[in-house]
């Protein structure tokens, strides 16, 4: 017992000494508050890099062509799953775990379970995402990017808003040929489509020059033997429409 | 006023210490020390680490007192200091991996435990004791803080950072382990 209190006692005394001696300084609120703040701060700027990036995996997709392979049956949906954006995919997982783990310091948070602050984290960055995906926001800065006027994004556009796929492309019908059609892309290539009794049309056989389009085939040099034909309705196409207009038909 | 601090909730003397009056941290420590050493000594056996470990619990307390709101508990807040710290102790000895635990991920209900309590404690006490090193931390930590600290789970909940009802389940469950390692032991559990 009482080499017991002597060890209280010394314990007790170890840390008033060390307190007294300045060795231990109570650290001010302010330390606190600009923790918390810097916290809801990391916790806002990761929620809208998420955003950012799931808004943009949603422009890539529209913008390669890839969104509108399912459409084309069986083939279309292994292409579309080979040649998904897994590496964007995979950091968008990462960055929701990491905003989960930051989130579960607010005691709102983890007094209730796990799986429902990570639905609403998903469900926000969806959400958020294909809202600002459906919007002009990513082809305009593509457009800028590479007309040189975004230095900083221009590497991200180019790797990932307009890849280069062996088997999709995405473009506007220049011009109607005999026995297909010529394809202007992007990048500003010209690619001739070869449309055969095998080509698919999920949407209508009806192609006009003008018309925003996603071609399924393998290229042999610049020149496509068209699996699938898929017309194309998105805020791309107002850009694409813009950099290309064509010759003719335009006013309809 | 040495016999008014005597009287005072350890709310009061926190708040006191936060506004500068730094000597009236020692009365803190003494109400404590005993309380977190007993909880100290379920996790660590060697009595240099439990030492070191209480000493750095009430320096890190001291260091972060303003961060403690008047409004809530200072034990549960002391505890939630000396939980993290013991965790980490413990991380140093053995490596410990806590990757995602179902129970905290899944809702899981609640059912009473009042009664539970005044059933099982005597009991549990002196059982759980002889079997509880047995158990990894994620069990023993609510076991120890139910049964020998007296907390209430939503204290627990508190301290541990999780959801309530994954209080009751992780007592649930460990109950359920300690039977198992006690029989294995001989010892009689019902």
């Amino acid at each position: 017992m009482n080499t017991n209190n002597q060890e209280q006692k010394s314990i007790k005394e170890r840390v008033l000494e060390k307190i007294k001696s300045g060795e231990v300084k109570m650290r001010p609120k302010i330390y606190f508050v600009l923790k918390t703040i810097l916290i809801i701060g990391g916790v806002f700027l990761i929620l809208g890099f998420i955003i950012f990036l799931i808004s943009f995996i949603h422009f890539h997709l529209r913008a390669s062509g890839l969104w509108y392979l399912p459409a084309f049956g069986f083939r279309g949906f292994c292409a579309y799953l080979r040649l998904l954006p897994w590496f964007l995919i995979f950091l968008s997982l990462v960055l929701i775990l990491i905003l989960e783990i930051l989130a579960k310091r607010f005691s709102f948070v983890w007094r209730r379970p796990m799986l429902y602050s990570l639905l609403i984290i998903i469900f926000v960055v969806l959400i958020g995402g294909f809202i600002i995906g459906k919007t002009t926001f990513h082809p305009r800065l593509f457009f800028q990017a590479r007309e040189g006027k975004l230095p900083l994004m221009a590497p991200i556009y180019r790797e990932f808003g307009m890849p280069r796929f062996k088997d999709v492309h995405r473009g506007v019908v220049e011009k109607l040929t005999e026995n297909g059609f010529l394809l202007r892309k992007a990048d500003n290539e010209l690619l001739t489509i070869i449309l055969s009794f095998n080509t698919q049309f999920p949407f209508g056989k009806e192609i006009k020059e003008g018309d925003s389009v996603v071609v399924m085939g393998k290229r042999d040099d610049s020149t496509i033997l068209a699996i699938g034909v898929r017309k194309i309705n998105d805020q791309f196409r107002i850009f694409e429409r813009h950099l290309f207009p064509p010759p003719m038909r335009w006013n309809r | 006023m040495r016999e008014n601090l005597s009287q005072q909730t350890d709310e009061e003397i926190a708040s006191l210490v936060q506004s500068g009056k730094v000597e009236f941290f020692g009365i803190l420590v003494g109400r404590f020390e005993e309380k977190i050493k007993r909880y100290a000594r379920k996790f660590l056996a060697d009595h240099e680490d439990i030492n070191d470990a209480l000493q750095e619990i009430f320096l890190k307390a001291y260091e972060n007192i303003k961060s403690f709101d008047r409004k809530r508990k200072f034990s549960t807040w002391l505890y939630r200091i000396a939980h993290n710290e013991l965790v980490n102790a413990l991380k140093k000895k053995k490596r410990i991996l806590s990757l995602l635990n179902l129970d905290i991920f899944l809702p899981i209900s609640l059912h009473d435990r009042t009664l539970e309590r005044n059933i099982d404690l005597k009991e549990m006490n002196q059982i759980i004791d002889k079997c509880l090193d047995k158990l990894t931390p994620k069990y023993q930590e609510p076991i120890i803080l139910f049964y020998f600290e007296n907390l209430s789970y939503q204290e627990i909940a508190d301290i541990l950072e999780i959801p309530i009802s994954t209080v009751g389940i992780r007592i649930k469950r460990a109950k359920e382990k300690i039977r198992k390692i006690c029989q294995k032991l001989g010892y009689e559990y019902k």
